[in-house]
C-alpha cells in the first residue's frame, strides 16, 4: 500500500514537471521570440526565409523606440495610476470584503451582487457619460482621474476576490480573539488580515496588472502624454503606417520589463505568504 | 433630462477653461497655448511634422504649438468623445472622408471668411477645397494630398513581357500571368481587410456604380455593382491571382507581401513610396503606374488631409498654424521628409517632384483623380458593412447579390 | 460565523489618550450594528459616483435617438425603436452567437489549463517557484503587446508558427489564420487563453494552498484515487473561488473587445464579431449611440443572467 502511493507519488511529480515544462514553453515562447525579433534588423523580418536566430544583432529598434516614445513618462504615469488604483482599492474594498465575509446581514447578497453588476455594464458606453463627469470634476486627462475610473471596475473585482479569501481564512483564531475581548476591528486587522495577507497580496496583484493592461479608458480619458500609460503610448505609435515590427516587439519587451521587476519583487514575497502555511487552519 | 442634450452638454463645455487645461503650462508670459491632433505615426511623418513645427515657431514665436497623435482607428472615437464632452482639441489633422461627420455633429469650425481673405488662397486650386466645403461653408485648408496609385514589379513585368496594365482588363490579365503557385508568387495584394472598404467601392464606382449620383442623392445600382464585387472578389475565388491572406490583409501585410517579392500589383497612395525603396530598387524592381480603369469609370482617389480648427476659442492661434502648412517652405520640407504630395499648386511645382519620372503617375492622376464619395455615416458604411459583406463574398460565405443587398439595406440604415 | 450576539463587549476605565484615540472611538463603533455598512459606505460611495451615473446614462441613450452625424433626427425619446431594430438585425445574432462561442471556448480552454498548472505547482516540487514565474508571465502583458505579439508570429508571411508547423510537416503551406472563417475564432481563441489562463492558475492555486493538508491524508487512507480526491475535496472546497473567477472572467470577456480589435475587427466577414466590437463599432464608427447603447444594455442583462444563474446553480452563497 505505501509502496503503491510512493509510486504514485512519483508518477504525478512526472506528469506534474512535464506539464509544467511544458506550459512553461508555451507561455515563454513567444516572449522569446518577440525578444529575438526586437534584436533583428527589419529586413531579416520582413523577409521570405524565417530566420531563427538573428544573423545580424542590433539594438537600433530599441534606441529608435525611446527616442520616439517618452518612455520614461509613460511609464511613470502607468506606474502611478496602477498605484493609486490599488491604493484606492485597498482602502475601500478590503473593509467591504470583510464585511461581506463575516456578516449576515439584510441585503447582502443583493449588495454582492449589486457589487458585481456595476461591473457589468460594457465599458464602450460607459465612457463618454464617465468623460463628461471626469471633466466637469477637472479629472480628466489625470492620472488621478484614470485611476478612479479604473476603480470601477476594478473595485468589485478586488472586493469579490477577496471575499472569496476571507472566507476560506478559518473563523476559530478570530472568535478566540472575541473571546479574548478584542473588538470587532481589531479582530479585523490584527486576526483576520494578517491570515488573509496572502490572498490579499494576489488580489492586489491581479488589480495591478488589471490596471497596468487597461486599455479602452486609458484611451479615451487621456489625451496628452502628461497623464497618457505605456499601452496606449506603445498603440499610438502604432496605427496604420505601422510600427516596424522590430521597434514594435521592442516596445513589447520593454513594456515587460518594469512589471518583470515588479512582480519579481511580489512574487518572493507571494511565494513566501503562500507556502507558509498561515492559512491551512 | 439635459444630460441627454449634447448641445447643452456642449454649452457647459465649449469653455476656454476646458481646453487650457488639457495643455501643459509655458512659462512665457503672452504666449497662446494650442494643440493639435493628427494621425501621424510613422517615422517619416514625425519627421515631416516635426520640421513643419519647427519652422513656425521660428516665425511665430507667440504660439506653443503641443501635438498629440492620435491613431487613425482610434481617432473617430477619441474626436467624437472630446466634442461631446466639450473638451475638444484646439486645431484637428481631418482627413476628407472624415469632414461630413465631424460637421454634422458640430465639431468644425466655419472658416469661410477668413480662407476667402488669406493671401495664399490662390495657390490652391478650388477642387482641393472641395471636400471640405459644406453647404456653401468652408471648414479648413488642405494640408497635403495622397495620391492613389499602383506600384508593381518592374523586372516581372519586363520577363513576362507585359505592360503595365491600363484597364482592368488588362489588370486583370497580368494578376493572372504573374501568378505562379511554385514560386509563391500572386499577380496581385488586394486589401482586404482593414482598410479595404475603399477598393471595394472603388471598383464598384469603376463598374459605374457611382455612390452619390450627379444630382447628389446616394444609392448604389444594385446590377452594376454586383458585376463589380462579382469581378473583384473573384480576382481571388476564382482566378486565384491574390494571396488566400486577403480577407485579414491590412496595409502593412499588402506592403509586406509586395516588398518580400510574393505579389506583383499593389494599390496604395504615395506615401508608401520610401518605404518600398528601402527594400526593392525603385525603377529597376518596381515602378508606379496610374490605377487601371474600370469598364465605366476611370477612378483613382485624391484624399486630402485638411488642418482644421475645432475649438473656436482658440481660433487666431489655430489659424496661423493652419495657413502656415500652405507656405511652400513648410509644404516642401514636409514632403522632403514624407513624400506626401503638397495640396498647395504652387508648391507641387516644384522641381523634385515635376523633374522625377517615377512621381509622373501621381501627377497625372492629379489631373484626373476625385476624392472618395463621403456623406454622413458614409465612413462607417464603408467600414461597418460594405468591409465584412465583401469579406463574406471572399470566404464563399455569401454570393455577391446578397453581399450587394447587405450593403444596400446597410445604406438605408446609414442614411435613413 | 461571528454574529452580532458575540460576546458582549465591556467598556473599561477610559483614560484621556483613550477618549481621544480614534482607535478606540472605531473600535467601539464596530462593535455597533451598523458596523457592516460603515464597512461597506466608502466603496459604496466611489461605486456610485463613477458607475450609476454613467450606467443610468448609457441606459437613457438606447430609449432615445442619439446619431451624432445626423443632428436633423433630434434626441428625442424613441422607447423600444432600437430593440426593435435588433431583433431583425442579422448582424446583432451573429454577434451573440459568436459572443456565445468566444466566452464559453475561451473560459472552458482558461479554466482548465489554469486548473491544471495550479495542481501541477501546489505539489510544490523543486523548481516550481521558477515555473511558476513563466507561467504567469503572459497575464503581465498589456493586451495590445500580446495581440501584436501574436499578429506577427501567426502571421501569414513572417509568421514562425506557420514555419514550425510546416516543418514538421503539419501543414503543406503557410496558412492565414485570421482570413479563414474556420480558423480565425479558434486561433484568437487561443491568443485570448494564452493571455489570460495565469489569472485562474494564480487564484486557484491560491485557493488550494488554503486546503489543509489533512482532508487529503484521510481521502488517501480511505484509498481515494487523484481524481476522486480532485472531484470530490478539491473542487468543492475551491467554489467561491471558482465563482468568482469565472464570473469575473466572463464579464471581462463579455465585455472588452481589445483583443478582437486588435487581431481581427471582427473578420473576416462577420465570423469573428462579437457583441462588445459591435457595440463599439456602432457608438465610434457609425456614431449611434442610441443603438449602441441598446446592444449595451443587451450585453449587460445577459451577464445579469447569467451571474444571476450561476450563482444560483453553484449555490455559491449557502456555507
Amino acid at each position: 500500500m505505501a509502496a503503491t502511493r510512493s509510486r504514485s507519488k512519483l508518477v504525478w511529480d512526472i506528469i506534474s514537471y512535464i506539464v509544467l515544462i511544458g506550459l512553461a514553453f508555451i507561455c515563454i515562447a513567444p516572449i522569446v521570440w518577440t525578444f529575438l525579433t526586437s534584436l533583428k534588423v527589419e529586413s531579416d523580418i520582413v523577409t521570405r526565409t524565417m530566420h531563427y536566430i538573428p544573423p545580424s544583432i542590433t539594438f537600433e529598434n530599441y534606441v529608435k523606440l525611446w527616442n520616439q516614445s517618452s518612455y520614461p513618462t509613460l511609464v511613470i504615469n502607468s506606474l502611478i495610476v496602477t498605484s493609486t488604483t490599488v491604493l484606492i482599492c485597498l482602502l475601500t474594498g478590503t473593509i467591504a470584503a470583510y464585511a461581506f465575509s463575516r456578516f449576515q446581514f439584510k441585503g447582502r447578497t443583493q449588495l454582492m451582487l449589486g457589487y458585481l453588476v456595476v461591473r457589468m455594464f460594457p465599458a464602450v458606453l460607459m465612457i463618454i457619460p464617465l468623460f463628461i463627469v471626469m471633466r466637469q470634476v477637472g479629472l480628466l486627462d489625470s492620472t488621478f482621474g484614470l485611476a478612479v475610473a479604473y476603480t470601477s471596475f476594478l473595485l468589485p473585482l478586488f472586493v469579490w476576490m477577496l471575499k472569496g479569501f476571507f472566507d476560506a481564512a478559518p473563523k476559530e483564531l478570530e472568535s478566540a480573539a472575541r473571546i479574548d475581548g478584542t473588538t470587532r476591528l481589531g479582530a479585523m486587522f490584527m486576526v483576520v488580515i494578517p491570515i488573509a495577507r496572502n490572498g490579499l497580496l494576489a488580489t492586489c496583484v491581479f488589480v495591478a496588472i488589471a490596471a497596468w493592461n487597461e486599455y479602452l479608458f486609458a484611451l479615451m480619458l487621456t489625451t496628452s502624454t502628461g497623464s497618457r500609460t505605456w499601452p496606449v503610448g506603445l498603440q499610438l505609435m502604432v496605427g496604420e503606417f505601422q510600427l516596424p515590427w522590430g521597434m514594435l516587439a521592442a516596445g513589447g519587451m520593454i513594456s515587460i520589463l518594469p512589471v518583470i521587476v515588479l512582480f519579481a519583487l511580489v512574487q518572493r514575497a507571494m511565494v513566501a505568504g503562500l507556502t507558509a502555511g498561515a492559512v491551512k487552519g | 433630462m439635459t444630460g441627454f442634450d449634447r448641445r447643452s452638454v456642449l454649452k457647459m463645455g465649449g469653455g476656454a477653461l476646458a481646453a487650457s487645461a488639457l495643455l501643459p503650462a509655458y512659462a512665457f508670459g503672452q504666449s497662446t497655448a494650442i494643440n493639435y491632433w493628427h494621425t501621424f505615426t510613422s517615422q517619416s511623418e514625425f519627421a515631416g511634422l516635426d520640421e513643419v513645427m519647427k519652422l513656425f515657431a521660428a516665425a511665430h514665436p507667440d504660439i506653443t504649438v503641443t501635438q498629440e497623435n492620435i491613431p487613425n482607428p482610434e481617432f473617430m472615437a477619441k474626436v467624437t468623445a472630446a466634442v461631446v464632452s466639450g473638451s475638444r482639441p484646439d486645431t484637428t489633422m481631418v482627413a476628407s472622408e472624415r469632414v461630413a461627420d465631424l460637421v454634422a455633429m458640430n465639431g468644425l469650425t466655419d472658416l469661410t471668411d477668413r480662407i476667402a481673405s488669406w493671401d495664399r488662397r490662390s495657390d490652391f486650386d478650388d477642387a482641393r477645397f472641395k471636400s471640405i466645403t459644406v453647404d456653401g461653408k468652408v471648414y479648413g485648408v488642405p494640408a497635403f494630398t495622397f495620391v492613389d496609385w499602383m506600384y508593381y514589379r518592374k523586372d516581372w513585368f519586363d520577363e513576362a513581357g507585359l505592360a503595365p496594365p491600363t484597364t482592368f482588363a488588362e489588370f486583370r490579365d497580368a494578376a493572372i500571368k504573374l501568378t505562379d503557385p511554385a514560386k509563391g508568387r500572386f499577380g496581385f495584394g488586394m486589401r482586404a481587410g482593414a482598410g479595404g472598404q475603399a477598393y471595394v467601392i472603388n471598383v464598384m464606382e469603376g463598374f459605374g456604380a457611382k455612390l452619390v449620383q450627379d444630382d447628389g442623392t446616394i444609392g448604389l445600382d444594385r446590377d452594376k455593382a454586383i458585376e463589380a464585387v462579382d469581378w473583384w472578389a473573384g480576382l481571388l475565388t476564382r482566378d486565384g491571382a491574390v494571396p488566400p491572406s486577403a480577407p485579414n490583409d491590412g496595409f502593412r501585410q499588402i506592403m509586406e507581401a509586395f516588398q518580400t517579392g510574393q505579389t506583383a500589383m499593389v494599390w496604395h497612395h504615395t506615401g508608401s513610396f520610401q518605404d518600398n525603396a528601402k527594400l526593392l530598387k525603385p525603377g529597376v524592381e518596381f515602378a508606379t503606374a496610374v490605377i487601371p480603369a474600370g469598364p465605366v469609370n476611370k477612378i483613382s482617389r485624391l484624399g486630402y488631409a485638411y488642418n482644421t480648427v475645432t475649438n473656436p476659442d482658440t481660433i487666431d492661434a489655430g489659424w496661423e498654424w493652419l495657413k502656415f502648412w500652405g507656405e511652400p517652405d513648410a509644404a516642401i520640407a514636409f514632403l522632403e521628409k514624407t513624400g506626401y504630395f503638397p495640396a498647395s499648386t504652387a508648391a507641387a511645382k516644384d522641381e523634385r517632384i515635376s523633374g522625377n519620372p517615377l512621381y509622373k503617375p501621381a501627377a497625372d492622376t492629379l489631373g484626373f483623380g476625385i476624392p472618395a464619395p463621403s456623406f454622413p455615416g458614409s465612413a462607417g458604411w464603408a467600414e461597418g458593412v460594405v468591409l465584412p459583406a465583401f469579406q463574406r463574398v471572399l470566404i464563399k460565405e455569401a454570393t455577391p447579390e446578397q453581399a450587394v443587398d447587405e450593403m444596400i439595406d446597410g445604406l438605408a440604415q446609414a442614411i435613413g | 460565523m461571528i454574529s452580532n450576539t458575540g460576546p458582549a463587549y465591556s467598556p473599561r476605565q477610559r483614560s484621556a489618550f483613550d477618549r481621544y484615540n480614534p482607535l478606540r472611538w472605531i473600535g467601539e463603533l464596530s462593535e455597533t450594528r451598523y458596523w457592516m455598512y460603515l464597512l461597506l459606505l466608502p466603496s459604496a460611495l466611489l461605486i456610485c459616483a463613477v458607475v450609476i451615473y454613467p450606467t443610468l446614462y448609457g441606459m437613457q441613450m438606447s430609449f432615445h435617438e442619439m446619431r451624432l452625424n445626423r443632428p436633423g433626427l433630434g434626441n428625442g425619446w424613441v422607447g423600444l425603436k432600437h430593440y426593435q431594430r435588433m431583433v431583425s438585425d442579422p448582424i446583432f445574432w451573429v454577434s451573440l452567437r459568436n459572443t456565445a462561442v468566444w466566452v464559453t471556448s475561451a473560459i472552458a480552454l482558461e479554466f482548465l489549463v489554469g486548473l491544471i498548472a495550479a495542481l501541477a505547482l501546489n505539489r510544490n516540487l523543486p523548481g516550481s517557484k521558477v515555473l511558476a514565474v513563466l507561467i504567469l508571465l503572459p497575464y503581465f502583458l498589456p493586451n495590445v503587446v500580446a495581440g501584436h505579439m501574436w499578429a506577427l508570429m501567426l502571421d501569414p508571411r513572417l509568421g514562425v508558427i506557420n514555419d514550425l508547423l510546416v516543418k514538421i510537416g503539419l501543414l503543406q503551406g503557410y496558412k492565414a489564420w485570421f482570413a479563414d472563417p474556420t480558423t480565425a475564432m479558434a486561433a484568437a481563441i487561443v491568443v485570448e487563453a494564452w493571455h489570460s489562463f495565469p489569472f485562474f492558475t494564480l487564484l486557484l492555486l491560491a485557493g488550494l494552498k488554503g486546503i489543509p493538508t489533512d482532508v487529503y491524508k484521510a481521502a488517501d487512507i480511505d484509498g481515494a484515487g487523484a481524481f476522486a480526491q480532485l472531484r470530490l475535496i478539491t473542487l468543492p472546497m475551491l467554489k467561491t473561488i471558482i465563482a468568482a473567477a469565472v464570473i469575473l472572467r466572463v464579464i471581462g470577456l463579455v465585455n472588452s473587445p481589445d483583443l478582437l480589435l486588435i487581431l481581427t475587427s471582427g473578420g473576416p466577414g462577420r465570423s469573428t464579431q462579437v457583441l462588445s466590437l459591435y457595440a463599439f463599432q456602432t457608438a465610434y464608427k457609425d456614431f449611434n449611440f442610441g443603438y449602441a447603447g441598446a446592444l449595451s444594455v443587451v450585453m449587460f442583462v445577459l451577464l445579469m443572467v447569467f451571474a444571476w444563474a450561476y450563482v444560483r446553480l453553484s449555490k455559491v452563497n449557502e456555507d
